[in-house]
């Protein structure tokens, strides 16, 4: 999927962008270091009709609202459940069924993506609601707190929305945004027990949070995941790429990352101190995003092109039949555009993936710099 | 720290007062007297207009939205950005901006817009379409500007009448999304406008970034001046570096090629045949060899220029100039040295904030 249609910069600023992109260190346009997000404000809370919502804004005014609703909603069985029949014998000795049976559905998180300017269905936008969705359901975590009891789930829906027009790929800050709503997320309090009909406190006040805090530190202990969107150029990694920076990528890759509590539970009670700076990231999923450099038109070296130097307009035969195909394939000459060909390399990619998930990274710091955020 | 995530601010801060009545002088000179700001005590209007604001800020007072009613007297004369609706007396706002009086005129001018063009403007446009007989090129207002085939120099500087040949290449000059400098020549009643490149000075853009700023109006943005471009001294390293800033708020910052001494000293030309030499490499899209010092610098005169735009302040020679000396001073004085260009967020608003007192 091409991650921003139609780039209009003509040859000679992609050949700067991609030199510039390619120097050690790398000189990106708005003078960013490679693994520098641009700085953004956030807010949580801003919508009193959803269980949890949150904005966005960049400098540049592209701005995101993500709000959260969710709902009651009676849980299907599957044909080969036979647990509501069996659930009187058992219910004493539940235990170990429990464990099993603590199972969400795919089906119970609904996430659209509005883009204005594009339509829901345009291929852009589902594919950038599946990248968010993949990583939210991918290790089942999330869908596990949405139950209820054996026959209620809560039904989330996630509507995310882009409010200013895309002016880089938007990816990053749709997925900030849905972890900062997800974290401020509050269900109404269960007063029933067990497998009756749900029966809610209506005090707001003594709501639980989605995601629950630590009672002492205040502190999130499990967060819900983010994706980072990452690309190569000549031998740099850089994050957060602009709209510029992605029309010269070799590769692009949107990698969402949790943070992966349970281990770190565990090697607190080893180390006996809470570190923030070595948490355990787990890799949810990858996508490559397809870079829109490869459809941008190459450049034309000064030595074939006719409107260049003393040549006259009207020049020979072979020229005048065929100037497009004589372009398209030339050698690699300096200072001239030519669109990167062929997929990503296995090293590179591999290279990409380990620069996020190293510990004391970018996705580290990231994490940490929305876990600041107040989001009570 | 590779992020910083701030709590969200109460409002974008307006523009000073300074810059404003600054801005509006100069667009509106030729009009022949600038607008004053109207005052609403004098208009007789119901004073809870001006309640929902502070009332110290000029800005403030004088901010309608559309639909909002300016005026039920009809002693006033509406003007741009006004209407009055049928069967009333009311002079009614039109846009989002700012009011201004010029004698028993009543105008709003909008607190953004886009660009408006204006005989012998020099624009920065990027070409989007190809056509038979002409281009169609962005240059950021409201329609596409169209640069005819008869209105470029033909390379070499030949002078001859357009063929079918020309017609025929005519992407080898400009195809869809090469950047163009160039001059408007003519305009037609509906806004849209014709631009030549028939001089030196004009024609294809390479070896250099773009930056697009938003639109006119509020204080920020380009404002016509007396150079829209110049070159200038890269500090730290970097070489001289050509700024073109468009009338409608496309600007381009590139290496600064000294080409006619060169070339002339190579073919021993005389300055008659200097149009033949000059315009040699008008079409070209081959980048020059840049070193990493001047690229370094064209970044930081880039983000220099989105500072300038993301905190209200206007854009002109001097801003940029005085603007850039400061950004190096700024990271000398930081830890990492000249290398540091990056003037986003807060390190912004210090550029700015330095370059107001």
């Amino acid at each position: 999927m091409a991650s921003s249609t139609n780039v209009h910069l003509s040859p000679a600023e992609l050949s700067y962008l991609h030199t510039s992109l390619s120097l050690n260190p790398p000189i990106r346009p708005d003078g960013r270091s490679p693994t520098q997000y641009r700085p953004l404000s956030a807010e949580t809370g801003i919508l009193p009709g959803t269980n949890g919502s949150a904005r966005i804004c960049f400098a540049d005014g592209t701005e995101a609202i993500v709000g959260v609703k969710a709902e009651v909603e009676k849980t299907r069985r599957r044909w080969d459940d036979d647990t509501i029949f069996g659930e009187n014998q058992n219910q004493e000795e539940g235990e170990e069924q429990d464990e099993g049976e603590e199972q969400g559905s795919s089906d119970w998180v609904e996430l659209t993506v509005e883009i204005p300017g594009y339509r829901d269905d345009d291929s852009g936008t589902v594919f950038l609601g599946q990248m968010l969705c993949e990583a939210l359901l991918a290790d089942g975590g999330f869908v596990r707190r949405l139950r209820i009891n054996r026959r209620f789930h809560w039904k989330v829906y996630l509507d995310i929305l882009l409010i200013s027009p895309p002016l880089s790929y938007p990816l990053p800050l749709l997925s900030l945004t849905t972890h900062l709503a997800l974290l401020a997320t509050r269900l109404p309090k269960l007063k029933s027990e067990g497998d009756e009909d749900p029966f809610f406190d209506d005090d707001w006040a003594a709501a639980p949070y989605l995601y629950a805090r630590n009672p002492t530190t205040k502190r999130v202990t499990e967060r819900p995941p983010v994706t980072l969107l990452v690309m190569a150029v000549g031998g740099n990694v850089i994050f957060d790429p602009s709209k510029e920076e992605l029309a010269v990528a070799d590769v692009v890759l949107a990698v969402s990352v949790g943070d992966d509590a349970s281990s770190r539970e565990g090697r607190m009670d080893v180390d006996g101190r809470s570190n923030n700076s070595g948490r355990n990231l787990k890799l949810l999923s990858i996508r490559t995003v397809d870079p829109p450099s490869r459809l941008t038109p190459p450049g034309v070296a000064n030595a074939a092109n006719s409107a260049y130097g003393h040549a006259q307009v009207v020049s020979t035969g072979a020229n005048q039949k065929m100037p497009e195909a004589r372009q398209t394939e030339s050698e690699a000459v300096e200072g001239v555009w030519k669109p990167p060909r062929g997929g990503a390399k296995a090293v590179v990619m591999g290279a990409l993936v380990q620069k996020v998930l190293v510990r004391g990274g970018v996705a580290d710091e990231v994490l940490d710099a929305l876990e600041g955020v107040d989001t009570s | 720290m590779p992020i910083t995530i701030l709590p969200p601010k109460p409002s974008h801060p307006p523009p000073s007062p300074h810059d404003i009545s600054d801005a509006d002088s100069e667009l509106s000179s030729d009009d022949g007297g600038g607008g004053a700001h109207l005052d609403f005590a004098s208009l007789g209007l119901p004073s809870h207009q001006k309640s929902t604001h502070p009332p110290n800020n000029p800005l403030f007072t004088n901010l309608v939205t559309p639909g909002t009613l300016i005026t039920p007297d009809h002693q006033w004369m509406r003007g741009h950005g006004t209407y009055i609706p049928p069967s009333t007396t009311n002079i009614t706002s039109s846009l989002a901006g700012i009011t201004t009086r010029t004698n028993k005129l009543i105008s709003v001018s909008p607190l953004r817009a886009r660009y408006t063009p204006e005989v012998g403007d020099l624009v920065v446009g990027r070409v989007l379409e190809v056509q038979a007989k002409r281009w169609r090129v962005d240059i950021n207002s409201i329609q596409l500007a169209s640069l005819p085939l008869s209105a470029i120099n033909l390379p070499g500087g030949i002078l001859r009448k357009r063929t079918e040949t020309d017609e025929l290449q005519i992407r080898t000059f400009f195809a869809e999304g090469d950047l163009v400098v160039a001059e408007v020549q003519q305009l037609f009643q509906d806004g849209g406008a014709v631009l030549h490149t028939r001089s030196l000075k004009y024609g294809k853009l390479r070896n250099g970034l773009f930056v697009a700023l938003s639109g006119q109006g509020g204080g920020s943005g380009v404002v016509r001046s007396r150079r829209q471009v110049w070159t200038m001294e890269g500090q730290n390293g970097g070489g001289k570096m050509d700024v073109i800033l468009g009338v409608n708020g496309y600007v381009w910052i590139s290496k600064h090629i000294e080409q006619v001494a060169k070339e002339l000293e190579q073919k021993h030309m005389g300055i008659t045949n200097m149009e033949e030499s000059v315009s040699a490499g008008v079409y070209s899209s081959q980048n020059d060899f840049i070193d990493s010092a001047t690229m370094r610098e064209i970044a930081r005169l880039r983000n220099v220029v989105t500072a300038l735009v993301e905190n209200g302040c206007r854009v002109d020679e001097d801003m940029v100039i005085r603007g850039y000396a400061e950004a190096c001073e700024m990271a000398m004085l930081g830890e990492t040295g000249a290398e540091d260009i990056y003037l986003g967020g807060q390190r912004g608003e210090e550029l700015t904030r330095a370059l107001r007192n």
